[in-house]
């Protein structure tokens, strides 16, 4: 009686027709004997049968168990390997908006707060109070668009740039779509009161050529931290903490000076980017940044005297770029399905 | 701005390599974008000895010579050269190109140069391995008559550009582009640089010998100026120089302007070019000959005056641009570029040197009406050195002199109508520069970093116990600093931005750190967006005016007629003429843009700001600072957009495709709603004409009826203008209102659930195909009062078994309440909800 080596369904029940089934079962057909024996000897021989048939059926049972255990190991009734059916087809974040939350992220865990602001403003936020003077070569460092000035007066509105002190809230001044987000440094200083810490994210726009390297408009984030005994050291230590969170640990930064309107001194901060696969390393500018001028401070009634400060500015783009491979920067508006996939 | 190594190292020896020079000059604030080579490449030439010379066997003129190009052994490497020249000789030190060399080779006649490498070759029978070459052949002079022959002691086997870099006459040169910052006028020459270059390796500064002339003299005898203008003029010198023969510059000077970029002209342009390469101040020399009435006047158009200038171009110069004139006629736009009229040329014998100083603003106002920037108005409008009109004057007049054998006038025209300018004092409390940089440098230590640029203590005094000022004067070259912050930067920067000490520690302000709530929201919604299967786009805000004004829609669903797109007026091209007043049309182009790449199945998201110039703003973007917009005549706000077209997903085994309709775009605003939990939102729905983009859909108002923007099918118009081909669904949303009316999840109190069991109810009426099921959905809920908990409906038929024209809905009805209910009270209910869909909708019950 062997059910060690029942394979399948058809073994299984031939071994149950050989030893068990009620007709020509070997077992029944022991039954079959007892009347034949002797009345004493029916009693030992009936039990010894009986013993016979539970392990029959144990084994038949066992084997039968064994069976299903090995059916079930092999999978249920479902081709396991159809695909699955996806919750919702797939979507993605655009890298440029995953960048500059992740910039603004990490500032906020520094202890930043953030605003917000208008995309066109007047040219006293985005130049006058920035410490741009009128006709001043500093202008060219961004190429504006203007828009019309109130009113609507056809051929009156050439771009002049007056923003005198007394011209700061008249309606006459130029109309410029923000060439920085730093126009808001001075939207959060005329409504608040110091300390300021504050990132500012946001689109900016520059009259430029378009190229694999420049495009109309780009997104950038601002910061600005204003308090008593704000030094130049604070800003290099806020900064190279940043580049250590944000491009790993082992980043290295300088700062070397540089001439922005708004801060004095002024500098910019290059992280050594190392293009990989032999390809060598190069200084990277990444953002600008510097005490912020007092000139800026008095715009916004801010006594320079008693409060110093730092602020920095970082283009997006360029970063997203570096970051993801990507060498032309119209990538990041063309919308292609197959770019946005990938992220 | 290009500097040239070699005209730098005149002025101040460093001793640097190129890359720790532009490393210097870019950690000191002149950066270095680039460092090129100019002049010929001498790589590969070596310095070899003749030891042989053998007449060659088969060629009358040429000789073999024997070159040993070892170093220093006896035994050194020799090669065999034919070589033709009639000056070579045994024992001569010559620069020799071994095989193998690339060397830029004159082509012909016409001195253009083409690279030829040298190799071993068989001359009529004999090996010649290599070239022993002619100075005029490498490019480093003139003589093509025969062998550069070097000194004796030229050491053998070292590369002839060493051995030449040792001598001071290295031919070639290493050209730094420096982008210089608008603050540093002063820099922009190579007395400038080499001043900062100076100051930040401890150098000793060298200027060229020059003696002032005298005022007046003969040379104000000979010639009158007049500044009329003396605001936009402050200072005008003049010099003379006579007799001059303009030839062609010597090759020293040619070489000088070709490093930085100039085409050499004649010797007397030359001249003025490099001396503002040199020292910064621009210099303009006329023909003498040709200014009328041998006077200058400066003077300020009054009205639109036609010159010629210098490049041959017929310009129209507008009211107030600053005009230099002779006694009859404007000679030159000042500063910015001269009159052909009075130009010099070949055949000039007399020659007038104009050294002045033009106001900054004047000049850059006149460059910008006139769109051109030239080397001279780019340095007249950063501001050049107040004083250093007659430094330049004389230097100029020297240099021509000595070049074209002219005569130097003696005397000098100097007109200042308003006298030599004070020099700026600005005090200096070392104890500030040390709060504001973080540093702990003494009074001493910033002295002598401000004193190698230039400034010069005019004095200190204790202003209080502890705190000492210093009065600094600064030089009449750095217009840029007038306050105390510029003197703090130029110590941060003469001491070096990397020798700050970043603190252990930086403080943490006392004030919690704010997020408006709008923005938290909205990155969530974009990771939820995402996770519904939508892509985020991003596009231009920028689009051509007509496309713009197809898609201002009437604000709040009114007209304001004085309404219209927001337009630079200073555009890139049409194509980008207006701002965006919706997101809609970047939206159907990101759609076309993918749809021309077979992307059939789109769903898209943006956030981004809309625009319209109106004379009644509205508040706009979100930001604390910011709630209402500052410019009287544009609103502008945050809109967020979605759109769907194509198939909603790919079909599957299990799925089947399905294309995007009207529900999937209602659905999705939905859900947008119970994420952000706005509650008791409104839809109103609108048919053909309601509003420019969208065929049909619905207004969403807030509970105060704020307008929360609008989903809907985009009209065919819209879609067939982006080459669209089918339907597609869109939501533009306004972003602020939406913000305004979600329900924080922080306010919300919990309220547990009910404890008793809710009775459901199925509930199937036949009504007329036009009544809307909003409307059966208000009646129930209107009828079924406080016990009702939900009504769902979940079935919508017409066909066989429902009238004609006619609609079976049915709802699923839930009720519940703070008691287990009676079914009697559930009957009555569901009585008075069917009583009154009866009534109002003529409904009937399906039976």
């Amino acid at each position: 009686m062997e059910a060690e080596t029942i394979e399948n369904e058809d073994e299984l029940e031939t071994f149950r027709v050989e030893y068990l089934g009620r007709k020509r079962g070997k077992v029944g057909a022991l039954f079959d004997r007892i009347p034949e024996l002797d009345p004493e000897e029916r009693p030992a021989f009936g039990k010894a049968v009986n013993a016979l048939k539970e392990d029959a059926q144990a084994k038949l049972d066992a084997a039968r168990e064994r069976l299903q255990q090995e059916k079930r190991a092999a999978g249920p009734d479902l081709d396991l390997t159809l695909p699955g059916r996806p919750p919702m087809p797939a979507g993605s974040l655009h890298p440029l908006r995953e960048t500059l939350g992740e910039v603004s992220g990490i500032f906020e865990r520094f202890g930043f707060s953030v605003a917000e602001g208008p995309e066109i403003e007047d040219d006293w936020h985005n130049f006058g109070a920035l410490n741009f003077p009128p006709d001043h070569p500093a202008r060219d460092m961004q190429d504006t668009f203007f828009l019309k000035k109130h009113g609507y007066k056809k051929h009156e509105d050439a771009p002049t740039g007056d923003d005198s002190p007394q011209q700061r809230s008249s309606e006459n001044q130029d109309v410029v779509l923000r060439t920085h987000t730093s126009p808001m440094q001075i939207r959060v200083m005329e409504t608040d009161e110091p300390p300021f810490r504050v990132v500012v994210p946001g689109r900016v726009y520059r009259n430029e050529a378009l190229s694999y390297k420049s495009y109309c408009l780009f997104y950038q984030v601002e910061g600005l931290y204003v308090d008593e005994g704000v030094s130049m050291g604070h800003l290099k230590q806020t900064l190279s903490l940043f580049a250590r969170s944000f491009f790993g640990e082992a980043v290295e930064t300088r700062f070397r000076p540089s001439y922005f309107p708004f801060t004095e001194p002024s500098a910019e901060m290059d992280i050594w980017w190392d293009a990989g696969a032999g390809m060598g390393g190069q200084w990277m500018e990444i953002l600008g940044c510097g005490m912020v001028h007092p000139h800026v401070l008095e715009s916004a009634d801010v006594d320079p005297e008693r409060y110093t400060g730092y602020a920095f500015g970082m283009g997006i783009d360029r970063v997203t770029m570096l970051r993801h491979d990507v060498t032309d920067i119209r990538t990041l508006y063309e919308n292609d399905v197959r770019f946005l996939r990938q992220f | 701005m290009k500097i040239s190594r070699h005209w730098l190292d005149q002025y101040v020896a460093t001793g640097l390599s190129d890359e720790d020079l532009a490393e210097t000059l870019t950690m000191g604030g002149l950066e270095v974008d680039a460092a090129e080579q100019a002049g010929p490449s001498l790589e590969g030439v070596v310095v070899g000895r003749v030891e042989q010379v053998r007449p060659h066997p088969n060629a009358d003129r040429l000789v073999l010579c024997d070159v040993r190009l070892g170093n220093g052994s006896d035994t050194g490497e020799t090669a065999q050269i034919a070589c033709g020249a009639p000056n070579v000789a045994e024992g001569q030190r010559v620069p020799v190109a071994p095989a193998g060399t690339e060397l830029m080779l004159p082509d012909g006649d016409d001195g253009e140069r083409a690279p030829v490498t040298i190799e071993t070759t068989d001359l009529r029978g004999e090996r010649s391995e290599g070239m022993i070459c002619s100075a005029h052949e490498l490019g480093v002079g003139e003589d093509a008559s025969g062998i550069m022959v070097l000194a004796s002691d030229a050491p053998v086997g070292w590369p002839l550009a060493d051995h030449l870099a040792e001598r001071g006459a290295a031919p070639s040169d290493t050209v730094f582009n420096i982008d210089l910052t608008p603050n540093r006028p002063d820099a922009a020459s190579h007395i400038g640089v080499a001043r900062d270059l100076a100051a930040l390796t401890d150098a000793e500064l060298e200027w060229p010998e020059v003696v002032s002339p005298e005022e007046g003299g003969e040379t104000a005898e000979a010639v009158s100026v007049q500044i009329e203008d003396a605001e936009a003029c402050p200072r005008y010198a003049a010099m003379l120089v006579r007799s001059v023969e303009n030839t062609e510059s010597p090759a020293w000077l040619k070489a000088r302007l070709t490093a930085v970029g100039l085409q050499p002209r004649n010797a007397v342009v030359d001249v003025a070019n490099f001396v503002m390469h040199e020292c910064g101040q621009p210099l303009h020399t006329f023909d003498f000959s040709k200014i009328r009435g041998e006077k200058i006047t400066v003077r300020t158009a009054g009205e639109t005056t036609p010159l010629t200038t210098l490049d041959g171009t017929r310009r129209e110069a507008p009211p107030g641009t600053l005009l230099v004139c002779d006694a009859e006629r404007p000679v030159a736009l000042a500063g910015v570029m001269g009159g052909a009229n009075s130009e010099v040329t070949a055949a000039t014998t007399d020659v007038l040197i104009e050294s002045a100083y033009f106001a900054p603003r004047a000049i850059r106002r006149a460059a910008k009406a006139l769109d051109l920037s030239t080397d001279a108005s780019y340095r007249f409008e950063r501001g050049v050195n107040r004083n250093g009109q007659v430094w330049a004057a004389a230097r100029a007049a020297a240099l021509i002199a000595e070049i074209t054998a002219g005569e130097v006038v003696p005397g000098l025209v100097d007109e200042q109508p308003q006298g030599p300018p004070e020099l700026r004092t600005v005090t200096l409390r070392p104890a500030r520069v040390n709060d504001v940089l973080g540093t702990d440098l003494s009074p001493s230590e910033m002295g002598s970093l401000l004193t190698s640029v230039g400034m010069k203590v005019s004095g200190d005094r204790p202003d209080e116990p502890g705190e000492t000022t210093f009065s600094y004067v600064i030089p009449p070259f750095r217009p840029d600093i007038t306050r105390e912050e510029d003197l703090i930067e130029e110590v941060a920067r003469l001491h070096g931005y990397d020798r700050i000490p970043a603190p252990a520690h930086v403080p943490l302000p006392a004030r919690p750190p704010r997020e408006d709530p709008a923005r938290r929201l909205r990155r969530r919604l974009r990771h939820r967006l995402a996770g519904m299967g939508l892509r985020e786009i991003q596009t231009n805000s920028m689009l051509p005016i007509e496309q713009a004004r197809q898609f201002l829609a009437p604000e709040n669903g009114e007209g304001a007629p004085n309404d219209d797109v927001a337009q630079t007026l200073n555009p890139i091209s049409e194509a980008m003429a207006a701002l965006r007043p919706r997101l809609l049309p970047g939206a159907l182009a990101a759609m076309r843009f993918n749809r021309n790449r077979g992307q059939a199945g789109l769903r898209l998201f943006e956030f981004g700001h809309v625009f319209r110039r109106t004379d009644r703003p509205g508040p706009t973007i979100s930001g604390e600072a910011s709630r209402v917009m500052p410019l009287r005549c544009y609103a502008e706000r945050e809109a967020l957009l979605m759109a769907l077209a194509g198939p909603v997903r790919p079909g599957g085994w299990g799925t089947d495709a399905r294309e995007a309709d009207f529900y999937d775009a209602k659905g999705l605003v939905g859900h947008v709603l119970a994420f952000l939990r706005v509650e008791d939102a409104t839809m109103d729905p609108f048919g053909t004409g309601a509003d420019p983009n969208f065929a049909y859909g619905l207004r969403l108002a807030g509970p105060g009826g704020a307008p929360l923007g609008i989903v809907g099918k985009v009209s065919e118009g819209d879609a067939r203008s982006f080459d669209l081909e089918g339907e597609v669904f869109a939501a533009e949303l306004r972003w602020e209102a939406l913000a305004e009316a979600a329900a924080p999840v922080r306010g919300r109190r919990y309220e547990p659930p009910r404890r008793f069991p809710a009775v459901e109810r199925d509930l199937a009426v036949v009504v007329a195909q036009n009544v809307p099921a909003g409307a059966l959905r208000r009646t129930i809920e209107q009828a079924g009062a406080s016990l009702l908990a939900g009504a769902r409906l979940f079935d919508v038929y017409a066909g066989e078994g429902v009238g004609d024209g006619c609609k079976s809905l049915a709802f699923a009805l839930r009720f519940q309440a703070d008691r287990t209910l009676e079914d009697a009270e559930v009957d009555a209910v569901v009585e008075r909800i069917v009583s009154s869909l009866e009534e109002k909708h003529d409904a009937t019950l399906r039976g």
